[in-house]
């Protein structure tokens, strides 16, 4: 049998908001991101990234499966905005994004909440 | 030069008669020094076979249906998934054609096995926790950190990577 069907997998939508007045950058991710859409995932992220936002804020829920390339992508993310003096925080990572976040230990780097909103005021 | 090496939480369990059979073949030496293995044995006749380009998606849904079909909990076939996700995400970066993967199972445990034409060079490959700094590299380990055994056979002609995963009792 054959597979060579090619899906737009993945879906990244970015948003402007506010808690409390501070403003912030939500962007959320959805699908599944692997090595087949990680460069556009990188280019995208980069894109916000070169905005310098004080605080961005990645929407996990809807993203059904991460491997580790597109782990890296955000990662870089992280290291970006810690340098530009920006933190980055994850929200609601589905069972299998969790797990690799848990397992390379990168929850313990980036901050993972359970709702934008306790992101947003965290 | 073919190297072959095999790892697990728990001991290499003779699978009868192909793993007897496989004895019969060339022994390689094997990465860590500490004596000889076979070489794999073949996939059993029965297995499923797909082939693979750029739809890992596809792939990571195959494996899924045949994870919970041959038992294994949700949570352990999310992490098979994963795990064979990485192994043929490797050979989109590094093979120069198509992977198979086979998939089979009986009631002890579940077996993925993944071929590409792609090399790996270092018989340590994976092994060493990479840090969070590194830009790579973190695949193959995951796919240690996960399976219950892994094995890998790594020569001129390409690489075999075999992902098993034992079903709960």
């Amino acid at each position: 049998m054959w597979y060579n069907k090619c899906v737009d997998l993945l879906t990244v939508s970015v948003t402007a908001r506010e808690s409390a007045g501070e403003p912030y950058t939500l962007v959320e991710i959805a699908g599944e991101a692997d090595v087949t859409n990680t460069d556009e995932l990188r280019r995208l992220l980069d894109e916000e990234v070169s905005q310098e936002p004080r605080t961005m804020i990645i929407d996990l829920s809807g993203l059904r499966f991460m491997d580790s390339s597109a782990l890296h992508a955000l990662l870089r993310v992280n290291r970006s905005l810690d340098r530009q003096g920006g933190v980055l925080a994850l929200v609601a990572p589905q069972a299998a994004v969790a797990k690799i976040l848990r397992l390379t230990t990168a929850d313990r780097l980036i901050p993972v909440f359970d709702s934008v909103a306790e992101a947003a005021a965290g | 030069m073919a190297w072959h090496g095999k790892t697990g939480p728990r001991a290499p369990v003779a699978r009868a008669p192909a793993a007897t059979e496989a004895l019969t073949r060339q022994p390689v030496s094997r990465p860590d020094g500490g004596g000889l293995l076979p070489p794999l044995d073949d996939a059993p006749g029965d297995s499923m076979s797909y082939a693979y380009t750029t739809d890992l998606a596809a792939i990571r849904a195959v494996v899924h249906r045949y994870a919970i079909k041959a038992g294994l909990t949700e949570t352990r076939a999310i992490d098979l998934v994963l795990a064979v996700s990485e192994v043929a995400a490797n050979t989109i970066r590094h093979a120069k054609s198509p992977g198979s993967l086979k998939i089979w199972y009986d009631t002890d445990e579940i077996v993925c096995q993944i071929h590409d034409d792609g090399i790996i060079s270092d018989p340590l490959a994976g092994r060493r926790r990479p840090s969070l700094e590194a830009m790579g590299g973190h695949g193959l380990w995951i796919v240690y950190q996960i399976c219950d055994e892994v094995e890998l056979c790594s020569d001129e002609t390409g690489t075999t990577i075999r992902l098993h995963m034992e079903l709960p009792r």
